[in-house]
C-alpha cells in the first residue's frame, strides 16, 4: 500500500531527527530548551497531555467492542487497545524527557507523595499501561473471556478519572487563573473521547482494512462522536474566554487574549479552529464522506492535530502572564522570559516521539494479531 | 555628634537578635524578613549578594528587585520590591511535589531537597510569586574560549564556578547532570549562614537597611517590632499563602 509505505518513509525520517533531538537533551540536558523557569512547561509536556489523553480515549472506544460487544465495533478492540498502548508509551516517554532528573523517576513510584496530584497521576498511568498490556495480550489469546470483561469494567473508569486527573494537575493551580477552573476535570475526559475516536478513525480509516463490511458504519459513527464532542469542545471554549474575559481579572484576560491575540493567534485560529475543529467538523458531518476510508482517515488526522495545538493553547498562555508585572525587566539570563516558542531540539524530540509512535502502531498493525478470526 | 550618627545599626541588634533565637529549640523560632520599600535604593546589592553566596549559575535567581515607575510627571517615583522566597506557611508549592523534595523545614523554611527533587517543575508552577526557578545547568564562561600556553582562558575563568555552594550545609559542586543542575532551586533565607549565627547576605550587604531579619516569635526583636506596624503589607495576601516576607509601605 502506498500511503503505507510514505508514512513508514517519514517515520524513519521522524525517528532520524528526533535521534538528534534525544542526543542533544542528553548531552545538554535542558540547556537547548527555550522553556524556562517562567514558562516552564513547554512543548514536551503539551505532546505528554495530548498523547495520554489520546490513550485514554482509545480504551474507552475499546470498550465498545470488548465491553459493550456493540456488533458494529466488532474486531475493533484491540486496535483500539494498541493505539491506547502506543499513544501512552509516547505519552510518557515525552514526559520524561522533560525530567530535570530522569533517572530518579523511581522515587515517585518508592517515595511518592500521594497527596500530589502528578504522583497520584504517575501511579494511574502505571496502573493503566500494564491494564492496557494485559488487556491486549487478553484480547488476543481470549477475546470473549471473563478476565478481560473484568479488566475492561475497571479500565473504563480509570480512563475517565485519569483525563479528568489531567485536567485537575493543572486545575488545582490556584495561582494560575487561566488553569483555575473548577470544570477542567470534566472537560479533559470529553477532550480525551474526542482525540480516541480520532485517532480510530485514523487507524481504521488510513491503516484498516479494506475488506470489513462493518468498515462505512464505523466510520461514520466515529465520526458523529468526533463532531458531537468537537462542538462540545468549542462550546467550552466559549464558557471558559466568555467568562474570563466578562469578569475582567487582569491576570486571567491578558491569558485569554494571549491566545486569541498573542503572537501565535494563528495556532488558536488557523491550526486548532480552523484546521482542527472546522474543516473536519464539515466534512465529518456528510455521512457519504464520513464513510470513506481516506476521508475520515484524514479528517482523523486533522482533529487529532488540532487537539495537539489545544493542548499547548493551554499550557503555555497561562505561563506566559507574569505573576509579578515588574518581573519581565527584574532580572534577566538565561531562560528567564515570558515569550515561549518550542527549540528545534525542543521539535525535533517531539518529532522522533511522534514518529516512533506511528511506527510501533504501524509494525502492531502489520504484525500483531489485532485482527483475527474474532475481528472477522 | 547628631543622635543619628551614634544610634546602633540595625545589623547589630539584628545580629543579637540571632544570637538569641538560635538559642531556643527550631520550632519555637519563626523567621521573618521585612523589607522597608522606603528605604530601598534599588541597589540591586541584595541581589548580587545572593547569586555570589549560593554561586548562583545563570538563569537562576532568588531575590531579583521589581522595579515599577510610578505616576506621571511631575509627580513621578520609582519603586523598588526586593522579591525573595515568601516561605510562606501555607505554601501552594510544597504539597503538590510528587516526592516530598519540598517541604517548610523545622524553622518554617521551605527548602528543597536537591537529592530528591525530580526536576518536574510542578512547585514552579504553583508559587503565585515566581519565587523558584529551575537550574539548566549553565555555567558564565560557557562560550570563553579554551586558554592558550602564553594567554588564560576558560580553565582559568571558571575558577568562580568551580566553588561548592554551601546550600543547606553541604558542598554542592557543579558537575555533570548532578544535583542541582537539573533541580528547582529557590531563597532559603541563607539557612547554611543562619546556621553558623550570620544573617541573610541580602540582609548584611543592603546599603540601606532596608531588609531586616529575625525570629518575630521573639517579642524583643526588631522584625517583632517591625511587623506590628500598621503600615505592613503581604504581596497577594488574598490568595491565603501566608507569606512570612513583609513589606513596610
Amino acid at each position: 500500500m502506498f500511503l503505507k509505505r510514505i508514512v513508514y518513509a517519514l517515520c524513519v525520517v521522524a525517528l532520524l531527527v528526533g535521534a538528534w533531538g534525544v542526543y542533544d537533551r542528553l548531552a545538554y540536558g535542558h540547556q537547548n530548551a527555550n522553556y524556562g523557569s517562567y514558562v516552564v512547561w513547554g512543548l514536551w509536556v503539551a505532546m505528554y497531555l495530548f498523547f495520554v489523553g489520546t490513550a485514554a480515549g482509545a480504551f474507552m472506544i475499546a470498550t465498545l467492542d470488548l465491553l459493550f460487544r456493540v456488533e458494529t465495533f466488532r474486531g475493533t478492540g484491540r486496535v483500539a487497545l494498541w493505539v491506547a498502548l502506543v499513544s501512552l508509551g509516547a505519552g510518557l516517554l515525552s514526559i520524561w524527557l522533560d525530567l530535570g532528573h530522569m533517572d530518579r523517576i523511581w522515587k515517585v513510584y518508592l517515595q511518592g507523595n500521594l497527596s500530589s496530584v502528578m504522583a497520584q497521576i504517575v501511579w494511574g498511568y502505571t496502573l493503566f499501561g500494564l491494564l492496557l498490556l494485559a488487556s491486549l495480550y487478553l484480547a488476543i489469546r481470549q477475546p470473549r473471556g471473563v478476565v478481560l470483561r473484568v479488566l475492561m469494567t475497571v479500565g473504563l473508569p480509570l480512563s475517565l478519572f485519569l483525563s479528568g486527573a489531567v485536567g485537575a494537575l493543572l486545575g488545582v493551580q490556584a495561582s494560575r487563573l487561566f488553569w483555575h477552573v473548577g470544570l477542567f476535570p470534566v472537560q479533559f475526559p470529553v477532550f480525551s473521547l474526542a482525540s480516541g475516536a480520532a485517532a480510530m478513525l485514523v487507524a481504521l480509516g488510513l491503516f484498516g482494512p479494506r475488506d470489513d463490511p462493518r468498515r462505512g458504519q464505523q466510520l461514520w459513527i466515529l465520526s458523529l462522536s468526533t463532531v458531537v464532542l468537537a462542538v462540545v469542545k468549542l462550546y467550552f471554549l466559549w464558557a471558559d474566554f466568555s467568562q474570563s474575559i466578562y469578569g475582567n481579572v487582569p491576570q486571567n484576560v491578558q491569558a485569554v487574549n494571549a491566545v486569541l491575540f498573542g503572537p501565535y493567534w494563528w495556532a488558536f485560529w488557523i491550526l486548532q479552529l480552523f484546521l482542527g475543529t472546522l474543516v473536519p467538523v464539515v466534512v465529518l458531518a456528510q455521512p457519504r464522506l464520513a464513510r470513506h476510508n481516506g476521508w475520515a482517515g484524514v479528517m482523523g488526522a486533522l482533529v487529532l492535530f488540532g487537539f495537539a495545538v489545544a493542548r499547548a493553547n493551554i499550557v503555555f498562555p497561562a505561563l506566559t502572564v507574569p505573576e509579578l508585572e515588574a518581573l519581565t525587566t527584574a532580572f534577566t539570563g538565561p531562560h528567564l522570559t515570558f515569550s515561549y516558542f518550542p527549540s528545534l531540539m525542543e521539535w525535533a524530540v517531539t518529532l522522533g516521539v511522534s514518529g516512533l509512535a506511528v511506527l510501533a502502531f504501524l509494525i502492531g498493525n502489520d504484525r500483531l494479531p489485532l485482527r483475527g478470526k474474532e475481528a472477522a | 555628634m547628631s543622635e543619628v550618627l551614634v544610634e546602633q545599626d540595625v545589623l547589630v541588634r539584628m545580629q543579637e537578635d540571632l544570637r538569641r533565637a538560635l538559642k531556643k529549640p527550631r520550632r519555637e523560632r519563626r523567621w521573618v524578613m521585612v523589607i522597608d520599600l522606603r528605604k530601598c535604593v534599588g541597589c540591586h546589592a541584595c541581589t548580587v549578594a545572593c547569586v555570589a553566596e549560593n554561586k548562583l549559575p545563570p538563569g537562576v535567581v532568588y531575590r531579583p528587585v521589581l522595579e515599577e515607575e510610578i505616576g506621571t510627571y511631575p509627580h513621578v517615583t520609582r519603586r523598588f520590591t526586593p522579591r525573595p522566597c515568601m516561605q510562606c506557611d501555607n505554601p501552594p508549592c510544597t504539597p503538590v511535589c510528587p516526592v516530598h523534595a519540598t517541604y517548610k523545614n523545622a524553622d518554617g523554611v521551605v527548602v528543597v531537597d536537591y537529592n530528591q527533587c525530580i526536576g518536574c517543575r510542578y512547585c514552579i508552577t504553583a508559587c503565585p510569586y515566581a519565587a523558584r526557578t529551575f537550574d539548566f545547568g549553565q555555567v558564565y564562561t560557557q562560550d570563553t574560549p579554551d586558554g592558550l600556553p602564553f594567554l588564560l582562558g576558560r580553565q582559568t575563568a571558571d575558577d568562580y564556578e568551580r566553588v561548592p555552594s554551601d546550600e543547606y550545609g553541604r558542598k554542592w559542586e557543579r558537575k555533570g547532570e548532578e544535583s542541582p543542575i537539573g533541580n528547582v532551586r529557590k531563597c532559603h533565607f541563607c539557612l547554611h549562614r543562619l546556621a553558623v549565627g550570620m544573617l541573610p547576605a541580602c540582609v548584611t550587604t543592603c546599603i540601606g537597611r532596608a531588609t531586616l531579619f529575625g525570629d518575630a516569635n521573639d517579642p524583643a526583636s526588631l522584625v517583632a517590632e517591625m511587623v506590628a506596624r500598621p503600615n505592613t503589607m503581604r504581596l497577594k495576601e488574598e490568595l491565603g499563602t501566608e507569606p512570612r516576607v513583609y513589606y513596610l509601605l
